[in-house]
């Protein structure tokens, strides 16, 4: 059983690295404002991010589960050292310089809190009492803490301003405070809360948020600006066709009516030139991973496995979903990554980690 | 159990992303294919050169110049601030008007956009040797439409401009854009269809700044055919310098094919003033009191005066109502009821062919009132008057001949007496254009042999085949004796056009003494025809308000002494 799951996740995994280096080499061949160096950087990541995950599936996982809280509290530190002096690029302090490297502190946040979620829940039982005072203790113990665990990074990643890894942030949070089992009503107050703070953001928001998240509601406002890309992407996606236009002959592609394709839409060059069967197999295999990272869940002795691998599904669908909606013009371009095809070391390498999470459990469940 | 639900869930959003990736990708598909071709696919047009217009021993009448323009292209362009400093400079323009030219002008970063036309040779190459500096910035060359005789042959030729909105709407479906250069007027306009470039086209592939990336098509522009004129440049030369400053029209035309060797109307215009793409100063000639744009030769309609005598005489002759020797006696007026209708003076008796050299004014009231007006009409309309000559240029008027019927329907509702004399020696509301009495003139000489008068003899090198001659129902016993009494007019010693008697030329014709209006000089007309052993011409000198008709016949005598120097006579 976990030979043949591990099989599966090997292949899905290095079908989409595969898929990504190609979709890569297409959007920076002849690209004026990106060079193929991107490329090779990535091939780099991809041959080190393999090798990562071969240990990473061999390693004792209980060591992660010791070393969680100490991640979580290291990562908090990077995220203010990024806010402190962190380098400014497009807009935003997003990058850490460490030496020659330069990272994305808020990429390896997702992991850390996780991690750190993973380990507050797999100690303690929802409650089930009807007393008052354990109520109180409950929804202290079982929702306000973990909330705060991480409203902190939430916080800082949101002032970067990163509005999209903060949102996610917040969707693995509500998938694990889920899994762990947290009673419904608790639940539904929370999100009601939640619904009702909107407003509230809506005026912490920055200018260029705000634009986007109107552009989103309707890209002809601003057809020039921000809505740019949105239709540019649309249309490379839906020109593609059943079959595409073929590699390296994507007109929206290789004639830079998309920008940021070798990024955040670079799913726009898949769809552009592979066409329907490029993007459903694309789909497919995450949708594989998913699955998979659901069946190790749920067979789960290990309470922290299992919220740890709910949490990795979550955060890996979360951010599939909302970039290829992103790029379909169905959610506001927010700047998520495609997992493990969008160019960018800090994402790939935070998910080539938890992929190497869901070998090692897929693994390790027979030891209980 | 919340896995489950989790399971769930995210079946469903891949479910549903990958369902609408389907509706995008293959129901949309189409829909979004043409966008995108649209996005990257540009079609550029190149307008093919004109064809050129020569005399008719070739000498070039219209031709294209090269020239040199400054062409920007938006899309490349970089420091546009020190771009317009320096074209400011070196062209020694206001930076502000080349820029407004650009702005008005550029309609996508891909497109050239010419900023300044016609620059000299020298400025040219300072803005080659300065163009790596400015990136978007071209000297291009291009053909000009240019016109080296300027005002000599302006009617005629006409004039290219830019198309005008609603000639496209009229057009478009003829290989016009709105970027197409048209022909106005004159042989420019009637013959556009075969002057005019066929247009080529480039389909570029555009990059997202609209940058040419590649050109995936190329149909080369074919230069418009060149036309070739019946008109003798010698002649159309002589022409405008015998009118001068006076206002009137020459028409010289071959006897036996209509090919019009020269036709002059003045005031004249110069052409070139219309081809530059931005002018401001084209409006001088449409304000001119003078109407220099107007073609008189053929647009122009006037009274013909004593001329319209001979058009009389024949319906008189041809319906049997007097013979030739038939004598009326002139003693200085003919009186109708209380009014007197005057002549020049006294002429006393008077056959028709003296009658047609002395232009006798008492001779015709009395054939006017035998034949009626509704004769006279009719002899006018067989000799081609009322109605368009359909020479080959356009806007040519009919003219007009009153008549009863007409009255009816208009004003006074009644006609008079007084009407029917007038209408016999071409006064009052009898109007035609010069053109109109030059083919009457050759229909005479030429025993009613009518021909189509024509200004283009071939184009691309083929020969415009001439619509065959009509015969016109006259016979030569009422025909020879006006060709007599138009010979008289200027073989005769009391001939009103005798100055005209040149030894060595056979000519004959008529004059005419046009009234044009209470106070003002009249038009003068003289039209006849004129041989000698190499060539047979029919001609009109026409003045308008240029006084008595001797004036005409002054100017005619000058014209037929410099054709028989020009050994064209």
């Amino acid at each position: 059983m976990h030979r043949h799951l591990q099989k599966i996740i090997w292949s899905a995994v290095l079908m989409i690295m595969g898929i990504g280096l190609l979709a890569l080499y297409s959007a920076t061949y002849g690209n004026v404002r990106v060079t193929q160096e991107v490329f090779y950087d990535q091939s780099l990541c991809a041959l080190v991010g393999v090798g990562l995950m071969f240990i990473l599936s061999r390693v004792d996982y209980r060591k992660f589960f010791d070393a969680a809280y100490i991640f979580y509290g290291l990562n908090v530190l990077l995220l203010l050292g990024v806010l402190a002096a962190g380098r400014y690029a497009m807009g935003a302090k997003r990058w850490m310089e460490l030496g020659a490297f330069s990272f994305q502190p808020s990429e390896l946040m997702k992991l850390a809190l996780i991690l750190a979620l993973g380990r507050y829940f797999s100690n303690r039982r929802p409650s089930l009492s009807f007393n008052l005072r354990s109520r109180v203790g409950v929804v202290w113990g079982d929702l306000v803490c973990p909330f705060l665990m991480a409203a902190l990074p939430m916080a800082l990643v949101f002032k970067q301003p990163d509005l999209g890894t903060a949102f996610l942030i917040f969707g693995v949070f509500l998938v694990i405070l889920f899994a762990s089992g947290l009673e419904y009503r608790y639940l539904v107050w929370f999100m009601i809360l939640c619904v009702s703070a909107v407003p509230v953001i809506w005026y912490f928001l920055k200018g260029y948020q705000k634009m986007r998240l109107l552009v989103f509601l309707n890209p002809n406002i601003d057809p020039l600006g921000a809505g740019y890309t949105i239709i540019q992407s649309k249309i490379a996606v839906g020109s593609g066709g059943l079959f595409g236009k073929g590699w390296l002959a994507g007109t929206q592609n290789q004639l830079n009516f998309l920008p940021e394709r070798h990024t955040d839409f670079i799913f726009s060059v898949i769809g552009e030139e592979w066409g329907l069967v490029g993007t459903i197999v694309t789909i497919g295999c995450f949708f594989i991973l998913a699955h998979s990272g659901l069946n190790i869940a749920q067979n789960q002795k290990d309470r922290f496995g299992m919220l740890v691998t709910a949490g990795i599904v979550a955060i890996l669908t979360l951010q599939v979903v909302v970039n290829v909606g992103m790029v379909m013009g169905l959610f506001p371009v927010v700047g998520i990554t495609l997992p493990l095809i969008s160019y960018g070391r800090s994402s790939f390498m935070v998910f080539v980690l938890m992929v190497g999470f869901l070998l090692n459990l897929s693994k390790r469940r027979t030891v209980f | 159990m919340r896995i489950k639900i989790l399971r769930v869930i995210i079946i469903g959003l891949f479910v549903l992303v990958a369902f609408y990736l389907g509706y995008l990708q293959l129901i949309r598909g189409p829909y979004f294919y043409s966008l995108s071709k649209n996005n990257h696919i540009r079609v550029v047009s190149l307008e093919g050169q004109r064809g050129r217009i020569l005399d008719r021993y070739g000498a070039l009448l219209a031709d294209n110049r090269k020239v040199f323009e400054v062409v920007v292209i938006p899309g490349e362009l970089k420091d546009r601030e020190g771009l317009f400093d320096f074209l400011s400079q070196t062209l020694q323009v206001e930076k502000e008007k080349l820029l407004e030219t650009y702005n008005q002008k550029m309609y996508a970063s891909f497109a050239p956009v010419v900023v300044r036309e016609d620059i000299t040779r020298t400025q040219a190459i300072v803005i080659e040797e300065n163009k790596f500096r400015f990136p978007g910035l071209l000297v291009q060359e291009d053909y000009r439409r240019f016109y080296p005789y300027k005002d000599t042959a302006a009617h005629l030729l006409g004039y290219v401009g830019k198309i005008s909105r609603s000639k496209i709407e009229e057009l478009k479906n003829y290989g016009y854009n709105p970027q197409s250069v048209i022909g106005y007027s004159g042989v420019e306009e009637f013959y556009d269809r075969y002057l005019k470039g066929e247009e080529g086209g480039m389909q570029i592939e555009i990059n997202s700044r609209g940058e040419q990336v590649r050109l995936l098509g190329l149909k080369e522009p074919v230069k418009g055919q060149d036309v070739t004129l019946t008109i003798d440049l010698r002649i159309q030369q002589a022409l405008t310098e015998l009118l001068g400053n006076q206002r009137g029209v020459i028409i010289v035309m071959t006897l036996d094919s209509g090919e019009i060797l020269g036709v002059a109307s003045s005031p004249s215009y110069d052409p070139n003033i219309f081809v530059p793409k931005t002018n401001l100063s084209t409006s001088l000639p449409f304000s001119d009191s003078g109407s220099p744009l107007l073609n008189r030769a053929i647009s122009g309609q006037y009274p013909p005066g004593s001329i319209f005598k001979i058009s009389v005489a024949l319906c008189a002759l041809k319906e049997g109502r007097i013979n030739p020797h038939r004598t009326f006696h002139c003693n200085g007026y003919y009186k109708l009821g209380e009014r007197e209708f005057r002549c020049t003076h006294a002429h006393g008796d008077q056959d028709l062919i003296q009658a047609i050299a002395h232009s006798c004014n008492v001779y015709f009231y009395h054939l006017g009132l035998m034949v009626g007006p509704e004769l006279m009409e009719k002899y006018a309309r067989l000799l081609g008057l009322g109605a368009l000559s359909s020479v080959d240029l356009p806007y040519e008027a009919r003219g007009s001949i009153p008549n009863p019927r007409d009255r009816k329907i208009g004003y006074p509702k009644t006609w008079y007496q007084g009407d029917t004399l007038n209408l016999s020696i071409g006064q009052g509301e009898m109007l035609t254009t010069p053109l109109q009495l030059v083919q009457m003139m050759a229909t005479l000489a030429q025993n009613g042999k009518r021909v189509r008068p024509h200004v283009v003899k071939s184009i691309g090198g083929l020969e415009v085949s001439q619509s065959p001659y009509q015969m016109i129902s006259v016979d030569q016993k009422s025909l020879r004796p006006l060709q007599q009494g138009l010979e008289a007019v200027v073989s005769d010693d009391s001939g009103t056009g005798h100055v005209l008697a040149i030894p060595g030329l056979l000519t004959a014709g008529k004059t005419g003494t046009a009234q044009a209006g209470e106070g003002r000089s009249p038009h003068a007309w003289f039209v006849g025809y004129s041989s000698s052993g190499k060539n047979r011409i029919a001609f009109v000198v026409f003045l308008e308000h240029g006084g008595a008709s001797q004036n005409a016949c002054r100017v005619a005598r000058d014209l037929l002494m410099r054709l028989k120097e020009k050994d064209i006579l």
